[in-house]
């Protein structure tokens, strides 16, 4: 009943990421609103931050900050996570922001421009 | 900062810009001369030596494309100097911003040694093309703007997968390091994280089936930006795209699939720029059938072949900003930007209609122009690897292009004026930018030698992948 069930539980967390991905692609190519498309975009990222942080995690690990209480777990053989991915996903997740402030700045435009945000009555260019 | 000299002197908003491009292309000049003679320069960051910590690698091949950027940087600034100077400051402190991010993030890409710095890059050049994208409020440019934000951020999510799982399997994210243990890396994961790079810098890259944002965005940009595009960003990209392929990756059918790629972008975007209305639309495809050339280059995988891709990059930076220039001027008063529009042009607008005369002759490697030697060097490196079949495309695909830009050069010549479209004026920068530009041309077109030795340096430098690896590797902290 202990770890040989729960094990599993820890590949969950990699599942569920991949899942988020998907569904904020499915989201991002599928709906009709210009809203929602952005929002399925965040979805997206949000789902690649996380199985980022999740592939650094260890189990058990302390926090990977350089201070006294830290060393001397690390003395004790206490792992510490990778903070690598941690810093990335950081900066990542500013990125992100960034990129959906400007989308929904562009979709303010839009409506503006057109009073609607279905993506099928805005197509004045065509490929 | 260009905002906070603003708020001291507004002209310094435009001239500020200019300095630093002009100070960074005579360095970029000096650089590359002292790296032909002294090997590459490795920049480390913040004190920590690789693999550990963020460098910057400047070897002859990613300075010939720094220097190349910066030069276009700098005709781009100096041709939109006056631009939105009747309006008042706000829009013109905007612009200069994102075109210096533009640069900025450009330069990044091709000097940086770690991918996941690459990948910031890699951001701030989409988010301040995006917004250049929409800087006319007007037109549809919002949402030609949505769809290249909407193919960017995906090609970021992919791009991100990417660096995970070279990260997650080898525990690094420096360039030489992963491409010292690549051996190393499962070949599963390395065909996996090889797919998604190739998606998402192929979408920055304008490579076929996920270009649809090129074409919108070129045409809805003011034309000042179509030209940074296609003569900064995308040669970014490729670049990304061409030391993944060929320093970390290590995979055999890589070069294929980069011939592949090509050619369908070739034939595909030749033929669409045939059936094109629209002037900025035309040029766009072009832009991308251009590519697709310089994909099928470096696929031969000899030095010859990268040495002819090199040149290719090297002319479609040059040629493309003209013609995008000239040809906005050409169309300036028109409202749908028709190439009908330019009817009988040629008596109205003598100058303009030469130099862009200059520049489609050029683009279509016609023999006294710059465009004829990287054609010629193509094909050699092409015969060179017995690939029959391949010039034969070529060939058939040039007479295409030759088609639809002598359609465009006989209607500015020989077709009577219909409309009553006034031509309009260059402004005296666009006359200086315009002449260097035609002047560049005619300069490699009769005399080739003065190019050629710094794209040997750079083809060879590619190749060399082992000092790569040794000169980033053993780099200390200066």
């Amino acid at each position: 009943m202990d770890s040989t069930y729960f094990q599993y539980l820890d590949y969950a967390i990699y599942g569920s990421s991949v899942l988020i991905i998907l569904i904020g692609l499915y989201g991002a190519l599928v709906k009709k609103s210009l809203l929602k498309v952005v929002i399925g975009l965040s979805i997206m990222e949000a789902g690649v931050n996380l199985l980022f942080v999740a592939l650094g995690y260890l189990k058990g690990g302390t926090a990977p900050i350089f201070s006294p209480k830290g060393i001397e777990m690390a003395d004790q053989g206490t792992k510490m996570v990778d903070p690598v991915p941690q810093a990335l996903v950081l900066t990542a997740i500013v990125i992100g922001f960034g990129v959906t402030a400007v989308a929904l700045s562009l979709v303010i435009r839009l409506w503006r421009h057109h009073h609607t945000l279905s993506i099928d009555q805005i197509k004045n260019l065509k490929w | 900062m260009i905002p906070l000299f603003g708020m001291v002197w507004k002209e310094s908003v435009r001239i500020v810009p200019g300095l630093v491009l002009a100070y960074l292309l005579i360095l970029a000049i000096n650089l590359l001369n002292y790296v032909t003679v002294n090997g590459p320069i490795v920049e480390v960051i913040a004190g920590w030596a690789p693999p550990f910590g963020i460098n910057l690698v400047f070897n002859a091949f990613s300075g010939f494309l720094t220097t190349l950027m910066v030069f276009m940087g700098l005709l781009v600034w100096l041709y939109s100097y006056r631009f939105k100077s009747n309006v008042e400051y706000e829009p013109a402190r905007k612009y200069f911003l994102l075109l210096m991010m533009l640069v900025t993030g450009s330069l990044g890409i091709v000097l940086t040694g770690d991918i996941f710095n690459m990948f910031v890059f890699i951001e701030i050049v989409g988010i301040s093309g995006y917004a250049l994208t929409a800087f006319y409020t007007g037109r549809d440019s919002a949402e030609a703007s949505f769809k290249y934000l909407m193919m960017g951020s995906i090609a970021s999510v992919l791009l991100l997968l990417a660096i995970m799982i070279i990260y997650s399997q080898l525990g690094t994210l420096n360039m030489a390091d992963i491409a010292s243990k690549i051996h190393l890396m499962d070949p599963k994961y390395k065909v996996a994280s090889f797919i998604l790079f190739v998606v998402a810098l192929g979408i920055e890259a304008e490579v076929f089936p996920l270009n649809g944002w090129a074409p919108d965005a070129y045409s809805e940009a003011p034309g000042p930006v179509g030209a940074a595009f296609s003569g900064i960003v995308v040669k970014a990209a490729v670049y990304a795209l061409i030391r993944y392929t060929y320093t970390i990756f290590d995979l055999s059918g890589a070069f294929d699939l980069l011939i592949m790629i090509g050619l369908i972008t070739l034939v595909i975007a030749e033929v669409a720029a045939i059936r094109q209305e629209k002037l900025k639309r035309m040029l766009a495809y072009s832009s991308i059938g251009q590519m697709g050339l310089v994909f099928v280059a470096f696929g031969i995988n000899t030095s010859a072949g990268v040495f002819a891709a090199l040149f290719i990059m090297l002319n479609h930076a040059i040629i493309k900003p003209l013609l995008f220039f000239s040809g906005s001027y050409l169309v300036y008063h028109s409202k749908k930007k028709f190439i009908a529009d330019v009817d009988g042009m040629g008596k109205l607008a003598p100058f303009t209609s030469i130099l862009f005369t200059l520049g489609a002759f050029s683009i279509v490697g016609l023999p006294p122009f710059a465009g004829f030697w990287s054609k010629l060097s193509f094909l050699v490196a092409a015969a060179n690897s017995n690939m029959i079949l391949i010039i034969a495309l070529i060939l058939v695909v040039s007479v295409v292009e030759i088609v639809y830009y002598m359609r465009v050069v006989n209607r500015i010549f020989f077709f009577k004026r219909s409309s009553s479209l006034l031509a309009r004026r260059p402004t005296p920068n666009a006359y200086i930018v315009m002449t260097v530009l035609g002047l560049a041309i005619l300069l490699i077109g009769f005399y080739p030698d003065s190019v050629s030795g710094y794209l040997h340096n750079a083809a060879n430098s590619l190749f060399d992948k082992s000092q790569y690896i040794h000169s980033v590797l053993t780099a200390t902290i200066q």
